[in-house]
């Protein structure tokens, strides 16, 4: 009888959520809503796998391809881009660009090989000048032997992240290291310990950042900090701390099956991830970095980074903050959707975000071989988080307009677990150590656009993945994206905090 | 039990660690087994027991207790009873000793085997007379062939040992870290010879029938390699039994001998063909003695693969002559006691070769001849029999043993058929419902006349358990019951994990090794089994169980196969208790089928959800990751499960690296079949369904992209092989060809014709050297073009020239993007300004270099040609090699010196005003 009764209801549960959804899905808010997305549309024929980048003083947009192949965009800010942009050749066959950055007519561009820069010396429109500005390094000849440039630091750097040969091992000078530039080529080794590199970028203070990608040593896709004399986590670019004599003597090696944030107390120089990307709930291919620095053209979250992903074909959102004087802070999706795999960003002058997309060897949810496209900002706010902070006993939310006071204090609107990673020589990790903290309390501003969330209780070294499905807008909107991922490397002290 | 178990003493360890030839890391192996080995027993029910009747019913099946315990109907379904092996030809695989040793203790001949002793009962002289007999008899099913081992064989063997799967269940033998507990192998070497354990590994169930030791469906060649390396220790001392001459050539029938010369000659034990050194074509004739006690009639059967004829005393007695595949004749003949002279001839003429001379008679039953053979007629001499020196064949006391056989309980579990009959049971034991737990097999000391197991506490306590349970006539176990049952007995969990029981074990899981080790564990373990009766057909997993299965590109791992009688009913079981929710309606398309299967086609292609970026196709590699191939993919898959997965990977494989094109069920593709996600899987589905006769999606496989100078020059910095990792290819419309090695300033190849293809490079990752399209390539040997020298004697340097002041600068583009390499050699800037041209009809191509210094340089050399032959020829011309010619003018005369065991053609070069210019043309 019970059964059955249970059945009886159950089945009627299943249809009252069947009728509702239509219903509730139609009110709730879409991503395109906020931010829509133009492609490009190449000419027939061309192949544009984007590796690259960058402006031309004269406003178009420069494009490398991993083909080896620059092509200049007109009118890159066309409403209707697939009509009205046009795309000429400005250089062919470099070896696989992945970095583009302009200064005084050159073009400073990134290859497998050497940090090139060229330039247009007759006006024909097509560069005649190649020059090898740095070659410091060397490769073996593995696929996985990328170079990502970076545009100029505020020091007029240029930032080489280089792929190990292969996931594991460092077979040549400098594979695994980050390496600066400095204006007249001269090479500087600068951080050690990187695995295989998708994009590197800077946030608004100008301090350097890559991102990172799952796999040997690093148990999920991670945005990094480019300390100079850091470590950040793959050992085998030890090999070449002798030929970099500015960092002193190499760091002990870490232990494999530990806890990074064990591992980082034994090992000075070893640094943990600003962010995690959880894998694959943010993403699988964490590659290009940009800054919103246009003021709020882009919306509500300007000095934020936007980080591609490719194999989610998303660009992410993440704030940070510094705890301990080191970065740390969290991660929220932004926008989905995009053709192709995301690789390279870079924001326009009017606050939109252009984006360069290619599949080819690492499969991606945008089902094109590749794509240009630009993220417009529609003018309407979404209601986001718009910073997680932490606090020595929970967090801070801000958002991006008033929440409902009701939803945002009640403490069930909201679910937090913590996990962290193995640090480990073999591929990637599951997550482990699973916490599922209570929030206690949930304390709204007055003006309804913070909560602060009082957490039994934090973990250190642990990603926090907060869900916030119960808020809502006093209009009754629940949030665009309901996660946060918080990398929580340090709590901070009660009275460190101003 | 813990601390019994790490008992270092056994008579196995001394011996092992005794031998030179093993690594020395192997003595710090685990200590050896002092009681019985079941994987599933000790990994799960060897601790604190959740469950100690499990452990129990699983024990009385691998134990194989009901073979003497008779149950009642409906006991055996809670078994799953391993039949011991069948020893029918076991003559043939074991040697004797081994055998001999066995008998007298089976914990000591192979820690950790599960075979009782059977002879605890009996001491002294009876025990030895009863092992003698016993041995006689199993003598009477074959003899072990031995051969000295292969030694190009042993490193292939070790890989394959290491990789296929043999790991997963036994213990590593390369000196690297090896589980604590892995189910014994035994002194391998004693036992086998590298025939006879080929052929085990060939087919295990053979003799092995239950599937515990599964075959990895090793073929010839891998069973060899594994079997030698396993033997690595053995020593080999055979005693000749036979005169052998060998013959070349090809015959169709066995030729007369006397007209023709050996090539080789010599003694062989046995009738070894592989004294023929050569694989095929060839006629071998034997010549020996063998004795016989009684004056009977004598039957020969006489084997071959090609053909073979036997002479006894000088008279024709058998034939199986021919061309033929394995076939035998038979000859009899009436024989006197005392030696017979034995010639056998043999030809093969192509392909397999294989000779067994058998001998019959009234009191010996049929058997190989090789035993009995010798080099002369005088007394009998040693035996042949591998490693024992006294054995000679006693008919009578093998029949003694034959009947031991039956009365010692041997033909209870082993089943061992004589002139097709098997065996039958000569004891009787009580039924095991009526067993008592504490006494016979059970008791501390066992009885008199049982069979001695080498239990530990936890086993027979658990047996005891099982035999109480069993006793209250418990109802048929349940599905869920058997499923555990048949994969804890077969040692699935040692691979995959179920309903978080089982897996690999974290001291196993370096012994799964991937071809691709960025899929990490993904791509290295085997795969979970949770729901798999819902995602796999149910004829899918049958024929993987019974035929094994090697699906899974990245893994060096096979599934192996068990056979369908070792996990009887497992696959529908688990369809029945594994179902997958039911995927919605399929959709109605209102399209004609080929016109779905043609959308399924372009959405698993690059231009829609590119599925062929990592997955292969009809045997065709995917770009990227090795993933399953497609085209299995609705053979294996269950439809419903198939449209679930794909929508959620996650959720049925976490941390897989397969992403979902249709997340939350939304298409990325919303122009295509109006955007369902369920009508483009089910598109999918339906294209995918034609298996291999399915068309591959676009983007699989790599379609030439051929790079064209047409009117201008065409440039291609790359991976080239011959040119280095940062080879610049040019490409001249004269169809002339070349290669600047920029990471060591030189030209590196010229050649003609086609320029680069770049699908190497712009398919999939890109990996590896591409070497130039066209023909007539030449290469030049590595170092740079320029160096300073103090004289034309000093050798061409050869350091790294990036390390010797050489540095790349880049290069400049002509209007027609023809270009001209810069760089520094030292303190002199150099434009290098190769350029294609056409001389006397042909491509060609001339190279002018406009070198600048600060002063007048005095030292600088240029090279213009290595060879190991350089010739002079009229208007300043050299011919290199005799492949191509070359002018050079630097304004001083050229010099072609010997230097480092090669010829160079090397000039001055002559600075003036800070300026110098050197050209060189080459033509080929």
């Amino acid at each position: 009888m019970t059964y059955g009764r249970f059945r009886t209801s159950l089945v009627t549960v299943v249809a009252l959520v069947a009728l509702a959804a239509p219903a509730a899905r139609a009110a709730d808010p879409k991503e395109e809503d906020y931010y829509k997305i133009l492609t490009f549309e190449p000419p027939k024929g061309l192949v544009l796998e984007v590796g690259g980048l960058e402006w031309l003083p004269d406003g178009k947009l420069a494009v490398a391809t991993r083909r080896g192949e620059i092509y200049l965009v007109d009118n890159p800010y066309a409403a209707d881009p697939a009509k009205d942009a046009k795309f000429t050749v400005f250089a062919k066959g470099l070896h696989e660009i992945l970095g583009l950055a302009h200064r005084d007519g050159w073009l400073y561009v990134s290859q497998r090989g050497e940090m090139s820069r060229i330039k247009d010396t007759d006006g024909d429109g097509k560069a005649d000048l190649f020059e090898t500005f740095c070659d410091g390094w060397e490769i073996t000849g593995d696929y996985h032997e990328y170079a990502f440039g970076s545009k100029f630091d505020r020091d007029g750097n240029l930032w080489v992240a280089l792929c190990l040969t292969g996931s594991f091992t460092s077979d040549q000078k400098f594979r695994g290291w980050a390496l600066r530039i400095t204006p007249d080529g001269k090479m500087i080794p600068t951080t050690s310990g990187l695995r295989s590199p998708g994009g590197l970028g800077m946030n608004a203070v100008g301090d350097m950042f890559y991102t990172e990608n799952q796999g040997p040593w690093n148990g999920a896709c991670a945005l990094k900090h480019l300390e100079p004399g850091a470590f950040v986590g793959h050992p085998d670019g030890h090999a070449w701390y002798h030929l970099a004599p500015n960092l002193g003597e190499k760091p002990a090696p870490p232990k494999s099956g530990g806890r990074l944030s064990e591992e980082v107390k034994r090992i000075p120089k070893l640094r943990a991830p600003a962010v995690y990307f959880p894998y694959p709930k943010m993403g699988q291919s964490a590659s290009g970095i940009s800054c919103d620095l246009s003021g709020g053209k882009f919306g509500p979250f300007p000095d934020q980074l936007f980080v591609g992903d490719q194999s989610a074909s998303t660009i992410m959102r993440v704030a940070l903050e510094k705890v301990n004087g080191r970065y740390q802070g969290a991660c929220f999706p932004f926008r989905q959707g995009f053709a192709s795999g995301c690789l390279p960003s870079l924001f326009g002058k009017d606050g939109s975000l252009f984006i360069g997309e290619t599949n080819r060897g690492w499969g991606s949810r945008g089902p094109r071989e590749f794509a240009l496209e630009r993220l417009v900002w529609t003018g309407k706010v979404p209601f986001e988080v718009h910073t997680m902070k932490a606090e020595p006993d929970g967090f801070t939310l801000n958002f991006t307009e008033a929440a409902d006071p009701k939803t945002a204090a009640d403490p069930k609107s909201y679910k937090l677990e913590t996990h962290t990673y193995i640090y480990q020589s073999s591929y990637g990790s599951p997550e482990v150590d699973q916490t599922h903290p209570t929030i206690t309390k949930a304390e709204v501003s007055g003006d309804g656009k913070s909560v602060r969330l009082f957490v039994d209780k934090l973990v250190e070294g642990h990603v926090h993945e907060l869900h916030m499905d119960g808020v809502k807008s006093t209009t009754g909107v629940p949030l665009l994206h309901k996660e946060a991922y918080y990398t929580m490397n340090a709590i901070p002290k009660a009275s460190a905090k101003p | 039990m813990i601390a019994v178990a790490r008992r270092v003493l056994s008579s196995f360890v001394p011996l092992l660690s005794s031998l030179t030839l093993l690594p020395a890391a192997y003595s710090a192996d685990p200590p050896s087994p002092d009681h019985a080995i079941v994987a599933g027993f000790e990994r799960f029910h060897s601790g604190p027991i959740p469950d100690p009747v499990r452990g129990g019913l699983l024990l009385l099946g691998e134990l194989n207790c009901t073979s003497c315990h008779r149950t009642e109907t409906g006991a055996d379904l809670f078994l799953n009873k391993k039949q011991a092996p069948i020893l029918d030809a076991v003559g043939a695989r074991a040697k004797l000793p081994a055998l001999r040793k066995l008998l007298a203790d089976p914990q000591s001949a192979k820690p950790g085997t599960t075979m009782p002793n059977v002879l605890a009962a009996l001491d002294g002289d009876a025990k030895k007379d009863a092992i003698e007999a016993l041995v006689q008899f199993l003598a009477t099913t074959g003899s072990v062939k031995d051969k000295p081992l292969e030694a190009s064989k042993l490193n292939a063997g070790r890989e394959k040992y290491h990789q296929f799967g043999c790991v997963a269940c036994h213990g590593r033998r390369d000196g690297k870290p090896t589980p604590a507990v892995s189910i014994p192998l035994g002194n391998l070497s004693a036992k086998y010879s590298v025939d006879s354990l080929r052929t085990f590994l060939v087919d295990p169930h053979k003799v092995r029938p239950s599937g515990r030791m599964p075959s990895l469906n090793l073929d010839n060649n891998d069973a060899v390699e594994v079997a030698n390396y396993l033997l690595k220790d053995l020593a080999v001392n055979l005693t000749p039994s036979l005169r052998f001459r060998c013959y070349e050539g090809q015959w169709v029938k066995v030729p007369d001998f006397d007209k023709l010369t050996p090539t080789r000659s010599g003694e062989s034990a046995g009738f070894d063909l592989g004294m023929a050194s050569r694989p095929t074509q060839y006629a071998m004739r034997f010549e020996g003695f063998f004795r016989v006690d009684r004056d009977q009639e004598y039957t020969f059967h006489l084997s071959s693969d090609d053909g073979s004829k036997l002479w006894i005393d000088g008279k024709d007695i058998a034939d199986s002559d021919g061309i033929h595949p394995l076939q035998t004749g038979v000859g009899r003949v009436k024989l006197a006691p005392g030696a017979h002279k034995i010639v056998v001839g043999y030809f093969d003429g192509g392909g397999q070769v294989e000779l067994i001379v058998e001998i019959e008679s009234a009191n010996l039953p049929r058997q190989s001849i090789e035993p009995y053979l010798s080099l002369s007629d005088g007394p009998p001499a040693p035996s042949t029999k591998p490693g024992e020196a006294e054995f000679t064949p006693k008919p009578e006391l093998a029949e003694t043993g034959r009947a031991l056989f039956a009365t010692l309980g041997c033909a209870s579990c082993h089943q061992l058929a004589r002139d097709g009959k098997v065996i039958e049971p000569g004891v009787s034991s009580v039924p095991l419902d009526v067993a008592r737990i504490d006494a016979g097999c059970l008791a501390p000391t066992p009885a008199a006349k049982s069979p001695r197991f080498a239990l530990n506490d936890s086993q027979r306590k658990a047996l005891a358990d099982a035999i109480r349970f069993l006793a209250t006539k418990p109802v048929a176990p349940d599905a869920k019951h058997v499923i555990a049952h048949t994969m804890t007995a077969n040692n699935c969990y040692a691979c995959h994990s179920r309903d978080g029981v089982g897996g690999v074990e974290d001291e196993r899981k370096a012994s799964f090794e991937t071809t691709y080790a960025d899929l990490g564990d993904e791509g290295t373990l085997p795969p979970h089994l949770n729901g798999v009766g819902g995602k796999l057909t149910t004829e899918w997993l049958e024929h993987v169980l019974a035929d094994g299965a090697k699906d899974r590109p990245y893994m060096k791992t096979r599934m192996p196969k068990f056979g369908a009688a070792a996990v009887g009913p497992l696959a529908k079981l688990l369809a029945t208790v594994d179902p997958v929710a039911p995927a919605s309606l399929k959709p109605e398309f209102g399209l004609p089928d080929k016109k779905v299967k043609t959308i399924g086609r372009h959405l698993a292609g690059t231009q829609a959800f590119g599925c062929v970026q990592c997955h292969n196709f009809k045997g065709i590699p995917s770009a990227g990751i090795p993933a399953m191939d497609m085209s299995l993919m609705t053979r294996r898959l269950q439809h419903d499960w198939f449209v679930r997965y794909v929508v959620d990977p996650q959720s049925y494989r976490p941390g897989t690296r397969m992403p979902s094109s249709w997340p939350k069920d939304e298409s990325q593709l919303t122009e295509i079949l109006d955007g369902s996600s369920r009508k483009q899987i089910e598109a999918l589905w339906l294209y995918l369904a034609d298996g291999s006769n399915a068309n591959p999606p676009y983007g699989i496989g790599r379609s030439p992209i051929p790079l064209v100078a047409e009117k201008d020059a065409i440039i291609y910095r790359a991976f080239i092989e011959g040119a280095g990792t940062r080879g610049i290819g040019v490409g001249y419309p004269e169809k002339a060809n070349l290669a600047f090695d920029a990471n060591e300033g030189r030209l590196a190849m010229i050649w003609q014709g086609g320029f680069m293809d770049a699908s190497k490079h712009w398919s999939g990752r890109g990996d590896g050297f591409q070497p130039p399209l066209g023909d007539n390539i030449i290469a030049f040997p590595r170092g740079p073009s320029l160096a300073t020298l103090t004289d034309d004697k000093q050798p061409w340097p050869t350091a790294a020239p990036k390390e010797n002041g050489y540095r790349f600068r880049g290069y400049r583009l002509t209007k027609n993007d023809r270009p001209t390499f810069l760089y520094e050699a030292g303190t002199v800037r150099v434009e290098d300004a190769p350029d294609g041209i056409v001389a006397d009809g042909s491509p060609a191509i001339r190279r002018t270099l406009s070198l600048s210094a600060s002063g007048d340089e005095s030292q600088v050399w240029y090279r213009a040609a290595v060879g190991s032959k350089i010739e002079k020829k009229s208007e300043g011309w050299y011919a290199i090699d005799g492949e191509w010619t070359t002018r050079v003018e630097a304004g001083a005369a050229s010099v072609v010196r010997e230097s480092a065991g090669r010829w160079e053609l090397i000039v001055p070069v002559r600075f003036s005003g800070g300026k110098a210019r050197v050209t060189q043309e080459y033509r080929w």
